[in-house]
């Protein structure tokens, strides 16, 4: 299986959750600097609980009112927007010409994503809070019918569809021969990606609405049963796992040998990836549920504002006192930040 | 920036400077103001149910204790299925759990649980609790895709992770997205009162509530109440059915009392509301309803049943103010201007501070309005262990 989708083609493209399939936004080093102003300022009109994309100059983020909005990164205006069936809390995804997101409706849409055109929907059972994920032409995600769908990317038409024991909002890590990804009832999965076979699954204390990642041979997830753990990515064997004080709704950043997560008790965590030992840990508000980024040296993630941390002793670098978020990621492009907060401002910052 | 701050930030934003009630800087150096008259507009028509409050069971109340039910914060799934099972067997005075549920919910009903996460995470109605009493709803033939797990907040939801960790075909909703967010009322049920001079002196009822369930089941949590005194079923019923309810208090008055019971009159809320389910397993005697500090959130493990919200409400607020007492806090009662505070700092860490001159009479006011019945005395409180 190739890997050719969702790979940033310029150093600011960041075309999925977390920058590309290997989610390198929390992987990668990419230089961030502390910004000085705000650029400009976009009123979406509703909230927004996803986290925006970003390519060749134009960053998408849905709304909780079911739009689709494309916006110019230079003057922050809109070049188009889609109107879906329904609210949207999916982050979008970008694979070739297709802009791909979840909608309460049940439906994954596909848009053409320079005109705003739909080009396929397909339906589910239930609302699709999860990012899609584009892996050789075949689009993967869970949704709230405890499914989890691959569609052929071009056509729209369903592969394979494999029933788990609960629902999915962990959006799915796709390797090259595994799928990974947590569920509500409480275990974590790994499935074949052409079949949608379960590989193996582990149990964890309760449900999962955490998405996994991985570093190395370890797949990194977090449950509400406060643990954060540290699994075998052929086995699913447990390694290690390390206690938060609250159940974990983030996702993990992993950079080296470093993963960050955040948990619902207000910390952030730096863990080291190959002992679970702690590194650091960070107040950053009285409760994080979004996935935190790793840039250059920081460490970034938004709750009761945005926080840029030291990644190496986890030492407040800046703040801003903007972009509240439950589940948005700040997109560190270059010279600039952009951010959209939960009272459905997007913000550039430079 | 603490929640209450990040929920003014990031939501309400400008909204604040048109709600007056949510100035929390404005103290009150001159008497409370009157009580103003309450407007009140129920469905038309609506032809009241028997099983409405107080219900099938006034002044009874049930109460389940078990140490193990919370270890480490965490709920155990095993021990509040026995603890539901007992209590609404003891409640019902049925043999089965199937048939203690079957007096008050019908194959045909569409279900609404309503739910409280406005402390999400700290203390939120348990998704533990929330399995069994889907469960239990399923047992006596309601499809998953008629129970409606909901509250008024959509990003309180979501902090407490309920769409992840509920059964799947159950819905999940939240009324409104932002703080001004008003798609989700019907403008034909209201209470309207002018309070402090505010804009909009209408609170709407969801529609979820006015059009679609046709019972509900209020699962609030066990909780003091910076406003209200404590926040039990009634406040989690009342404000969180209608909208624009935060206008009831400007620092330091609140009208909670008797705005609160008055909603709860309100049909079809009234009649739909045919049990109450309260979650103590954390147990929150200072800093509610949002509080995330763990030091004034005890791990009690108690669940209290009944169908008559004010003789529940009426044991949750001597549980509370027993709990003052013990860690040397002053009651909810008391009305000590020396005690208010502006500083929400102040008042999370404080438990001699508060914000507002709570109103724990709104139980005792919501009793005469007859919704249940708030003399100790004649409350049926039976005290079971697991």
């Amino acid at each position: 299986m190739t890997t050719e989708a969702a790979k940033s083609k310029a150093p600011g493209d960041w075309p999925t959750l977390l920058k590309d399939n290997a989610r390198t936004g929390g992987q990668g080093q990419h230089p961030v600097r502390s910004p000085e102003r705000a650029v400009w300022q976009f009123r979406t009109g509703s909230s927004v609980r996803s986290a925006p994309i970003l390519e060749d100059g134009i960053l998408y983020v849905t709304s909780v009112n079911g739009v689709l909005h494309a916006l110019d990164v230079v003057t922050g205006t809109s070049k188009w927007k889609f109107q879906a069936g329904g609210r949207v809390h999916s982050t979008p995804s970008l694979s070739e010409n297709r802009i791909l997101f979840g909608c309460d409706d049940g439906r994954v849409y596909a848009l053409d994503r320079h005109a705003g055109s739909k080009l396929w929907e397909v339906p589910t059972g239930a609302e699709v809070w999860t990012s899609p994920v584009v892996r050789s032409g075949i689009v993967f995600f869970g949704g709230a019918d405890a499914r989890v769908y691959a569609v052929d990317a071009a056509s729209g038409r369903t592969l394979w569809v494999e029933q788990l024991g609960g629902r999915v909002y962990s959006t799915i890590y796709a390797a090259e021969q595994q799928l990974y990804l947590g569920c509500g009832d409480g275990k974590v999965y790994c499935l074949d990606p052409s079949s949608g076979k379960t590989m193996w699954s582990t149990p964890t204390g309760n449900g999962i609405d955490s998405s996994p990642a991985q570093a190395g041979d370890l797949l990194l997830i977090g449950s509400e049963d406060f643990w954060f753990y540290a699994m075998n990515t052929t086995t699913g064997e447990v390694r290690w796992k390390y206690e938060t004080g609250l159940g974990i709704a983030s996702s993990p950043a992993v950079s080296g040998d470093l993963a960050v997560i955040g948990s619902k008790d207000g910390f952030l965590y730096a863990l080291d990836t190959h002992s679970g030992r702690l590194r650091w840990k960070a107040a950053v508000g009285e409760v994080v549920t979004a996935p935190p980024v790793i840039g250059d040296g920081v460490v970034c993630i938004q709750a009761g504002g945005t926080f840029a941390l030291d990644s190496a002793t986890g030492k407040v670098v800046w703040r801003a006192a903007l972009a509240g978020a439950v589940q948005s990621v700040p997109v560190l492009a270059g010279d600039a930040i952009y951010l959209a907060s939960l009272s459905g401002e997007v913000y550039a910052l430079r | 920036m603490d929640r209450r701050a990040f929920v003014k930030a990031g939501c309400i934003g400008s909204a604040s400077l048109l709600m007056p009630g949510l100035d929390p800087m404005r103290r009150a150096d001159v008497p409370p103001p009157a009580a103003p008259p309450i407007e009140v507009h129920g469905l038309p028509d609506y032809k009241p149910s028997p099983l409405g409050m107080p219900g099938l069971f006034p002044g009874r109340v049930i109460e389940v204790r078990d140490p193990n039910a919370i270890v480490r914060n965490r709920v155990s799934q095993s021990i509040v299925r026995q603890m539901l099972e007992h209590a609404m067997k003891e409640l019902t005075e049925e043999k089965s759990a199937q048939a203690a549920w079957a007096k008050l919910v019908e194959p045909n009903d569409i279900v609404g649980i309503k739910i409280n996460p406005s402390g999400a995470p700290a203390c939120c109605s348990s998704p533990e609790i929330l399995r069994e009493i889907i469960g239990s709803v399923q047992s006596v033939g309601v499809p998953a895709r008629n129970i409606l797990v909901y509250d008024r907040y959509s990003y309180e939801m979501d902090i407490g992770s309920y769409q992840a960790l509920l059964p799947p075909g159950v819905r999940i909703v939240g009324i409104q997205d932002g703080f001004v967010d008003s798609s989700g009322y019907d403008t034909n049920v209201y209470c309207a009162a002018n309070f402090f001079g505010e804009w909009e002196t209408r609170s709407y009822m969801a529609n979820i509530v006015a059009q679609l369930v046709t019972k509900i089941i209020n699962v609030p949590t066990m909780k003091d109440h910076s406003a209200s005194g404590v926040t039990g079923c009634l406040k989690n019923l009342a404000y969180g059915t209608f909208n624009n309810v935060a206008r009831s208090h400007r620092a330091p008055h609140s009208f909670t009392n008797p705005l609160i019971g008055l909603m709860c009159t309100v049909e079809p809320l009234r009649s739909k509301a045919v049990l109450h389910i309260m979650d103590g397993m954390r147990q929150v005697w200072h800093g509610g309803p949002l509080t995330q500090v763990q030091d004034f959130i005890d791990q009690a493990g108690i669940l209290l049943v009944a169908t008559d919200p004010v003789a529940l409400d009426t044991i949750e607020l001597e549980a509370i103010e027993e709990k003052r007492r013990e860690r040397g806090a002053p009651s909810l009662w008391q009305h000590d201007p020396n005690s208010i505070t502006t500083d929400n700092n102040d008042f999370y860490h404080d438990a001699a501070k508060n914000l507002f001159f709570r109103q724990p009479g709104h139980v005792a006011a919501a009793g005469k309005l007859g919704l249940g019945v708030a003399d100790l005395k004649q409350i049926d409180h039976r005290t079971l262990s697991a």
